[in-house]
Parts: C-alpha cells; structure tokens; sequence
C-alpha cells in the first residue's frame, strides 16, 4: 500500500505531561482517517506534529515516503499538508479571496501581482468541490459554516497530499455537517488523505473509512470503521464500557465513578425532553423586547423570554447568530439597548470562551474557584476569605469533574482547553443560585466530561426546593434536543419559539438556517 | 497684508509644517499595519534631527537627509529588537526609547558643540520649484516650491498605497497587524515582517527629524523635535491607517499649527493655541469612530508569539 503520511513512535512531551506516547498512525492516500479520543488524549498534538506547529520529541514522520522534519506550518504546506483549525487561520477583516490569495504563493506573479487568471482558478476549484465559498465578504462578517469553507478552499488551492481537520463540525448546523462530508468525500476521491480530529462518535462512523483512537496519549486502536459500533469506539476512548452521551439519554449510563455520592443524579428522567412533573411557574429571569444593537444587523432584535425555575429552556441556533449577546444579557454584563431585563442576584455563567472570560490564566483553580465565590456569605470569614472551605470546594471540583490538574494549587493556564472548560463550568454551578446561563458546555469536552456535565446540569435544575433556572445556549442541537424542556431558535439576532411538535433535528435544523424573520 | 497674500503665505507655511508629520506618519503608518505601535517615532525624529546636523556638516545638507534617515531607522531598530524581537511591550518600550533618545541626542549635542547652547548653523536644503506646477494659484507655491523632503513624501502616499493594499508583501504585512497566528500559519515571517516595518517607520521618522533640521531651521536644538513624533501617530489614527488618509491628516494638523502663528502674527483676538489642541480632539473623535468604521489593525500592540500561551497550550 503506498503511504501518503507516517508517524512512527512519535513521542512528545509539554512539561511532565506525556501527550504523545510512541504512537504510530498511518495515512492512506484517498482515505478518510477518524482520529478520536477524549480531551488530552493527544488528538491535536498529533494532528499539529503533522502539520508542522509541534516537533515531536522523538520519533519519524515521513511524508510521501520521505523522512521529514516539519519546523512550522510552512514546511508542511510545502509538502502537501494543510492543517484547518479549530480556531480558523482566516484574517477577519481581509475577504475570503485575499484569504486564499495570502496562503498560497501560486496567487503570485514574480513582482507581487496577483496573477491574472487565478480568481477564475480559485472560483473554479471551488466548484468543482461543490464547495460555495464566499470570495468577496470579509470574513469576519460570515458564518462559522462559511468561515469553514474558505478556510478548506484555502488549504486545498494548492497540491495537497494531507487534509488535517481539527473538530470541523463543532460548530456546525446540521445540514452543514452534511454539506461538509460531501466535500471531504469529493476531496478524498481526488486523492488527499483526510485526517478528521473528532469527538462525535456518530459523525465520525458515518464518513471515515478508517478510525483510530488515542487515549491518554497512547494509540488504542486502528480499525476500518464499517466494523466498529459508537460503544466500542466509546468504550476504546475510555478505557470501559460506557454509552456515549449523543446516542442514549442522560440517566442511562452505567455506573461509572462520576456519579458517587451524588443520588440526586438518578433522579433525572431518562427521557429528556420530558419535564420532570409539574413545572414551577416561578419566573426567576424575564426579558421583554430586548435589542442589542442598531441597524440592518443588530445583535439582538426584540428578543423576549421567561425562564422559570427548574426547568431547562434550551437556545439552538448556529454560531453568531446573537447567542453571544443573549448570555450577556442573561447574565447581566451587558445592558440592553432597548427592551428590559429583569434577572436575579445569583447568576452562574459558563462563558463561550472559557479560557479567555471564564479563567484567569495566572490564578491556580482554586484562586479561580475563589474569584466566583468571594461574594457568598458562605465563604468568607468576616471581611476575609475562608480560604479552607474554598480549598475543599475546589478539589472537590477537581475530583468531580475528572479535571487532568496535579493539584487545585496548578496554574489555570496550564490545563488544557477542556480541563480549563471543566473547572469553570463546575466553579459556575455553585454560583447559579438562581439562573445558570450556560453556552456549549460540553464543546470540546471528553465523552465522560460530557455526560457528567449534562448530568448535573438536570440534576441542578431538578433537585431542591428552589433549583435555579437553565438557559442552555448550545450549538449542539443533539444536546438541546435532550436536555432542554422549552426550546427556542435564534436566528440572527431573533429568538423563534419552537413548538413542542417540532423538538426534533431536522425542524429545528431548518429553523436555524432559516432567514429567521418567516415562521414561527 | 492683503487677505490673499494672507492666505497664501498660511497655506505655504501649512504644507511645510505637514511635510514632517507627513513623512512620519506614513512611516509609521506601515509599521501599525504590521502590529507595531512605535512611541518611540519621538527619538527617531531626534536622531533624525541631530543625524542630519551631523551629517550636514561632515558632508553636505543632501548627505544630512540620509544620515538623518539612517539615524531614525537605528533609533527604530533598537525599538523593534527589544518590542519585536523580545517581545517586550510596546508602549512601555517606546516610551523608554522616546526620552532616552531625547537624553543621548542632548549629550552628544553637547559633547560636540559645547553647552553653552552656542547656535549651529547649518547649510539647508534648498527649495525645489516644479517647473509650471508651481505657478498655479495659491496652491502652486505652497506644495510645489518646497524641498525634495517634500517631494518624497508626496511620492511616498501613492507609492505606499499601492504596496499596502495590492502587492503580496503589502498584504503578508497587513496580516501580521491583523492576525500574527492566521499570518504565521500562511507562511509570513511575521517578526521579521514586523521588524522591517518599524525600521522602516523609523527611517521616514529620521527623514523628518532631518528635515526640521535642514529644511525647517537649519540648526539643531535640543528636543528640537517638540512632539513632532507623537503628533504622527496621532496623525496616523485621524487619517485611518491609510496612506491617503494620512497625508491629508498632516496637511490637517500641519494647518491647525500654521493658523495658529498666522493668527498671533495677524494680532487676532482669539486664544490661538486651542488651534493646537484641535486636531487632538479630532484625532480622538477618529478612535471613537466618529468618521465612520475604521479600526487599527486588530493584533496592534500585541506581541507575537505569545509564548507562553504557545508553551501551555498548543491550541492557542
């Protein structure tokens, strides 16, 4: 079999953290290659030494039969391999052309033209992908889809050997995810390997022609994936029998050791979209006409809702369509322009970006634990911080969650993207006195952070006297779908009601790529 | 004095105050498009200034630009090392090299030509009439009677305008002042990028301290330069980055200043020096965006890499 890409015991280390551990892995050419496991598992490192942004501690990568040692990006560009992050490597403010035409020098005459012909060249690829990629908008003004698609026709104007994508369908509606195996199926037949970083078991099974899984920075597994079911994938990622969370309900797992000590949990019902009995009709959050925001595209137009206690009001909708300004709204940072707030004293926020709003990188956990918590009666000592309760309640939070931190004395910055996810989101809970405005928060998360995440979200809004009320802001409509009693669409800027008949994905995929100004 | 006259002689005396700011500004106009804000421009116009005197003297005025010019890149150089290269922060770092600059031109100024403050005169470098161009009414006296630093500041608008915003240099550069990550990833080298724009401010900076010396006064002062270089990067932001913009921005303060000696000559009853503030207030209705969206680079000021960030976590 030729090879389009080989990494032989490839091993890396970031301070005592082995993230890679002697992994082999190997690239057929024409393939779609899954590469799954849980956060720190060491998917993107690999994907990165691949790519040529990490150098391996030890160990071969061969391109195309080749030995090679990748210095950067540019290296790896030069022999075929395009890397599409999850954080894309657009300039917002140039358009999609000047995009394409800024990472690939066959744009170029000698004298620093562009060279005539190439837009026709570029427009031209893009269609023979059936890839509709906007060419003459600043980026910055598309959608993540959008954004999506420019950054793939970027990397694949030029000669390609090696397609890298790191969670290209994180932040996708569901049709787009669709739209997007239709390329990388295009893109394989023409002969590119496709590596697919990925944490949706069922999305990966449904276009990769190979799997292979990592699990603590050890190769697990490599398989064809028409021989593999979403449990043993799952199983392979965890190391144990577990149901993965996009695929069975919330209390249906089998009791792993997230849930000891916590009986409330079983509590939930196993249907989801279900509320638990009787519904408390105390409103505990209410937004009337709410604007953000002026002129053809305001952030936020005329958005009303009432949130009650215990029960869970799910926001589907695809990225920057207006979620952004509704959690700051919820959670009172930002004032609406026009409309009124009216939001309770105890708010728990998860932001989108965790590692920029939610931590303070040079704080260890537990001084990030204390920063929520400095205002609760309950952890302070007169006017001084009652730094012992704080200290347990923050390893306890470590322990809960699974965070990957050797103490709750570690620097936040230090932790990866999903263990700095688990520790605000579990600082968060403590504070949702009253109302926890959640934005995807399991996105980039493990499987069993995953389920442990979801699972006490439910148990929060079900268990109590007074259980705080849920907005979950989530792109992943699977999750809306089942944990979410009420849902609602936003669609640029708009919050459309999704009746209770119409709670499941393809109605409300076609809500969230609708105009959002026709129905209901 | 005729009101004509009036105004000829204003507009002549505001094209010259511009010719400095012009020049420094679009200097540093092409350093903030590749993510560095240098607040030392101020001690590149003072090495440029004293460069020039230096150079003026041992060679000859025209010989002076370019040791002024050269004098501001070095200044300019220093600036990057430390801001770019070390990745130091940039405000703090040029604020260091401004008034240090402003301290060692003062005492090679005076290790050479004494304390006493004994007055240098210096050769200056003559005007250039344009031929026809310069015999059109009022304006032809005031933009085409002036020295080649002029000139090269009008050449330097269209020129940078076309390397900004339509060759592949132009466009690598803007990309390490929007995204240094998305710029990387794309291949440009962005701290070289980065370090070539700010010499490249500082040698425009240079030129124009040259010019205060060798056009403008034909002598070297101690903080001769008077805010000339702060007054660029204020230029920078009133005219939006753009090499246009800029220009007229310059003409804009060079004008405000120009009123304000034409108003004190003419004995006029007003508080002339709000003239000088007036530009600045502009300048800040400019950042607030009064004038219509235009924002500075977005990775303005940052710097590039973010080690640490890159050490931690690779996904960042």
């Amino acid at each position: 079999m030729t090879v389009a890409a080989r990494l032989d015991s490839i091993t890396r280390r970031f301070g005592p953290v082995t993230a890679l551990d002697k992994v082999d892995f190997e690239l057929a050419p024409g393939e779609i290659h899954g590469l799954l496991g849980e956060n720190g598992a060491g998917k993107t490192t690999l994907a990165n030494i691949l790519g040529g942004l990490l150098a391996p501690d030890a160990g071969r990568v061969e391109i195309g039969g080749q030995r090679v040692e990748l210095r950067s990006a540019r290296d790896a560009r030069v022999l075929g391999v395009a890397m599409v992050h999850q954080h894309f490597s657009l300039v917002p403010r140039f358009t999609g052309f000047e995009n394409v035409a800024l990472f690939n020098g066959e744009a170029w005459t000698r004298r620093g033209m562009i060279a005539p012909g190439y837009r026709s060249q570029v427009e031209a690829h893009a269609s023979e992908l059936k890839l509709d990629a906007e060419l003459d908008a600043p980026v910055a003004a598309l959608g993540v889809g959008e954004r999506q698609r420019v950054e793939i026709l970027k990397a694949l104007m030029s000669e390609t050997r090696v397609l890298l994508l790191d969670e290209p369908t994180a932040v996708l509606a569901p049709q787009e995810v669709d739209g997007l195996f239709a390329v990388l199926r295009e893109v394989a037949a023409a002969g590119t390997a496709i590596v697919l970083v990925a944490h949706k078991l069922d999305e990966v099974l449904a276009v990769a022609d190979r799997v292979t899984v990592l699990r603590r920075g050890r190769h697990v597994l490599t398989e064809e994936a028409a021989g593999l079911s979403a449990g043993e994938l799952a199983e392979a990622m965890v190391g144990r029998a577990v149901a993965a969370p996009s695929v069975s309900g919330v209390g249906s797992m089998g009791g792993g050791e997230g849930e000891r000590g916590r009986p409330g949990g079983q509590t939930a019902d196993g249907g989801g979209a279900q509320p638990s009995g009787e519904p408390d009709s105390t409103p505990v959050a209410i937004l009337a006409d709410v604007t953000i925001g002026a002129g053809e595209a305001p952030a936020l137009s005329d958005v009303s809702m009432t949130v009650h206690r215990g029960e869970i009001f799910g926001i589907a909708g695809v990225d920057g369509n207006g979620q952004r300004a509704l959690a700051a709204v919820l959670a009172g940072t930002l004032k609406p322009d026009t409309g009124a707030a009216t939001l309770p004293d105890e708010v728990g926020w998860i932001p989108q970006d965790r590692g920029e709003e939610g931590l303070v990188k040079e704080f260890t956990i537990t001084e990030n634990v204390a920063l929520a918590l400095h205002e609760k009666p309950a952890y302070r000592r007169g006017p001084w911080l009652d730094w012992a309760r704080i200290g347990e309640t923050s390893a306890a939070l470590v322990d809960e969650l699974d965070v990957l931190a050797r103490s709750p004395d570690t620097s936040a910055g230090t932790l990866s993207g999903g263990n700095q996810q688990k520790v605000v989101t579990g600082r968060e809970f403590l504070r949702a006195g009253e109302l926890l405005v959640a934005e995807s928060p399991t996105r980039g998360l493990d499987v069993k952070a995953t389920r442990a995440v979801r699972e006490r979200i439910v148990q929060l809004a079900r268990t109590g006297n007074r259980p705080p009320g849920v907005v979950l802001i989530s792109a992943d409509l699977d999750e809306v779908l089942e944990l979410a009693d009420r849902i609602a669409v936003m669609v640029r800027g708009r919050l459309i009601p999704v009746e209770r008949d119409d709670h499941n994905a393809a109605a409300i995929g076609a809500l969230m790529l609708s105009a959002g100004d026709g129905t209901p | 004095m005729t009101d004509l006259a009036a105004l000829s002689s204003f507009l002549v005396a505001a094209v010259g105050l511009a010719v400095p700011l012009a020049l420094a500004a679009l200097g540093e106009t092409v350093s903030e498009r590749s993510g560095v804000i240098n607040i030392g421009l101020e001690g590149s116009v003072i090495w440029g200034a004293l460069g020039g005197a230096l150079g003026a003297l041992t060679v000859g005025p025209h010989a002076g630009l370019a040791t002024g010019a050269l004098a501001g890149g070095l200044a300019a150089l220093v600036f990057a090392g430390f801001a770019v290269r070390l990745g130091t922060d940039q405000i703090i770092t040029g604020t260091a090299v401004t008034i240090g600059s402003l301290g060692f031109t003062g005492a090679v100024f005076q290790s050479r030509f004494g304390a006493t403050g004994l007055a240098l005169e210096l050769q200056t470098v003559p005007a250039w009439e344009v031929p026809v161009l310069s015999r059109i009414p009022l304006l032809g006296p005031a933009f085409f009677d002036q020295a080649i630093t002029a000139y090269l500041a009008y050449a330097m608008v269209p020129l940078l305008g076309w390397f900004l915003f339509r060759t592949r240099w132009g466009l690598a550069l803007r990309a390490a002042g929007e995204s240094p990550e998305a710029a990387h990833a794309a291949g440009v080298p962005v701290v070289r990028t980065r370090m070539l724009a700010t010499v490249f401010g500082g040698l425009m900076a240079g030129l124009a301290g040259a010019h205060l010396s060798l056009v403008h006064t034909g002598t070297f002062a101690e903080n001769m330069s008077a805010g000339k270089g702060f007054i660029a990067i204020a230029v920078v932001v009133l005219g939006r980055w753009r090499p246009w913009g800029v220009f007229a921005a310059a003409l804009f303060f060079g004008g405000a200043e120009a009123l304000q000696f034409t108003l004190q000559a003419l004995d006029a009853d007003l508080p002339y020096p709000l003239f000088l503030a007036l530009p600045y207030v502009l300048s800040l209705a400019a950042l607030a965006g009064w004038f219509g969206r235009s924002r500075a680079p977005e990775g303005l000021a940052l710097p590039w890499p973010r080690w640490r960030r890159i050490s931690t976590n690779p996904k960042k």
